[in-house]
């Protein structure tokens, strides 16, 4: 365990330094930033204040000029998005957990229903942005029903074997010894069935995060996507000219929040799972 | 089961067109778009002005065109990405010094959201096809790296023993035993991964449009907005994506034939 932490952290010392070269040696930050613009991009962002006066950001940012301006800073977009994402977890994991769970448990439903899934899952949550807008207006509806489908249609999947691979022989056992369907339900399937539910909840974070930020790249007025492009598609197009400064400060932030949610989620699963790996027997 | 899903198929058909028959005429045509109205937008297209507009882009060749420069987007992205997704990790499985190198920058990847990176890719790669492809390549790659490292550590150590005790050298070892057993875990991360790579596409084109491609298709029809251009670009990516899926399923089952066994053949 040492060496590996010993090694990754060489490994992350190694390639900055290696880049703070590599960009004072190139010398055009407005294409390769140095650390110190990084340094500084990332304080005015955090803070809401344009960087004061030769503080070693010599190109004058429109781009975030822009983003202060609009009085956007880096924790109230990621507070927006994470916000987002979390509902569109919240709404689609139990839609889809239902769902899932529906066609696993009744073989007639899997018949009729699971045709139609491969079809509506085979069109991409983030295509049909253009269309729900005309249906919702601009508005929060047409940016968080993408989010909701596309964890919808993530988690279906591992819930729907869960419930039908797993669940079964115990059903059976438990039929065999006189459960009822309540008992049935909440104490045989429902646990069965979790580890592989959970590990699906744990891979549609990743998904929300992703059709959350893609989503207002294209359309949203707020929120860490909006704050990659500097405007969206259909709302104030400014032609902002791109810092490549803002965009890497954003991708490391939403990358340490998306792996903070993923950590999270994983010790929640361990936990409420932790009756698969059995009792100490100490 | 194929009944059955025929069935669920043709009552859905029917359902949408009734629909779209029925209350298509009772809702707005005048639609707010945030600055202003537009007029004449048909919500729920019927099946007639579908054919219509599906004959007139194929006559434009608007459809062709889109479908060629995106599908060979999509291509160029996944064999690139591909390539260098398992070459990683098939060597940080082998080599455990470079698999502590890799790993905090692949776990920085695996959760930062590829489309955030294309304004950065389109700075230093250009707005044309590199920075698409690489955006692809990018997503692709750290799928891919995750299958090939699961699949190459999950070889069953009694195949290894078997080859050693056999006298295979390290080069037939890892060319007919840890590559076929790999497989699986890859092919199924390669799944994933091309579904991705067509999300990331279809952003791709309409984050930064280029004509003609299916993205912009996507945009450009939804800016006037032409909804039977919408539906028909959404069902050309919807198709285009199952035939994707079913060819990586089918050059997969081609791959793994020798696997079976004779209870598997049904």
């Amino acid at each position: 365990m040492p060496q590996r932490l010993i090694f990754g952290l060489a490994s992350v010392l190694a390639l900055l330094a290696l880049y703070t070269v590599a960009a004072t040696a190139y010398g055009r930050p407005g294409v390769l930033p140095p650390t110190t613009a990084l340094a500084t991009t990332f304080a005015s962002l955090v803070t809401g204040r344009a960087p004061a006066a030769g503080a070693g950001h010599p190109h004058p940012a429109d781009h975030l000029g822009f983003l202060l301006h609009e009085q956007a800073t880096l924790p109230g977009a990621l507070a927006v998005s994470t916000g987002r994402v979390l509902f569109g977890v919240g709404v689609g994991g139990a839609l889809g957990v239902l769902l899932g769970f529906a066609m696993g448990w009744r073989p007639a439903l899997d018949a009729y229903l699971h045709p139609v899934y491969v079809l509506v899952r085979s069109i991409p949550p983030l295509a049909l942005i253009t269309y729900l807008m005309l249906w919702l207006g601009h508005g929060e509806a047409h940016l968080l029903v993408p989010v909701v489908y596309a964890v919808l249609t993530t988690v279906v999947i591992p819930t729907y074997h869960g419930t039908r691979d797993v669940a079964d022989v115990y059903v059976r056992a438990a039929r065999a010894l006189g459960a009822g369907p309540g008992l049935l339900l909440s104490r045989v399937v429902l646990p069965a069935v979790s580890p592989a539910m959970l590990s699906g909840l744990r891979y549609a974070v990743v998904v929300a995060w992703m059709t959350t930020v893609g989503a207002e790249m294209l359309m949203a007025g707020d929120g860490v996507g909006r704050l990659v492009v500097g405007g969206g598609l259909w709302s104030s197009r400014h032609t902002v000219g791109v810092d490549p400064a803002v965009v890497i400060v954003a991708i490391v932030a939403l990358a340490t929040v998306g792996w903070l949610m993923d950590r999270a989620a994983r010790a929640a699963a361990n936990r409420l799972t932790a009756w698969t790996r059995g009792r100490p027997r100490w | 089961m194929v009944r059955r899903a025929v069935v669920s198929f043709a009552v859905l058909a029917l359902v949408y067109g009734l629909v779209a028959e029925l209350a298509g005429p009772l809702l707005p045509r005048r639609i707010w778009q945030g600055t202003h109205y537009v007029e004449d937008v048909e919500l729920l297209p019927r099946y007639a002005s579908l054919a219509e507009e599906a004959v007139f882009l194929v006559r434009a060749e608007i459809l062709q065109g889109s479908l060629v420069v995106s599908g060979a987007r999509l291509l160029a992205g996944v064999l690139l990405g591909t390539l260098a997704g398992v070459a990683l990790g098939l060597a940080m499985a082998r080599a455990r010094r470079l698999e502590y190198l890799a790993e905090p920058w692949v776990a920085f990847f695996r959760f930062t959201p590829a489309f955030a990176l294309l304004p950065l890719y389109v700075l230093w790669f250009g707005a044309g096809e590199a920075s698409k492809v690489l955006l692809i390549a990018t997503a692709v790659a750290i799928v891919t790296q995750q299958g090939a490292f699961d699949g190459a550590r999950a070889v069953p150590p009694l195949y290894l023993d078997a080859a050693a005790a056999l006298g295979a050298p390290p080069r037939l070892v890892r060319r007919r035993v840890v590559l076929p057993a790999a497989l699986p875990h890859l092919v199924t991360s390669l799944r994933i991964a091309v579904a991705l790579a067509w999300v990331t596409l279809v952003v791709a084109e309409m984050i930064a449009p280029e004509m003609p491609s299916l993205g912009y298709l996507l945009t450009l029809s939804s800016v006037y907005p032409r909804v039977p251009s919408i539906v028909i670009a959404l069902a050309t990516i919807g198709a285009l994506v199952l035939v994707s899926d079913a060819l990586v399923l089918a050059a997969y089952h081609r791959a793994t034939r020798w696997m079976r066994r004779r209870h598997d053949d049904r």
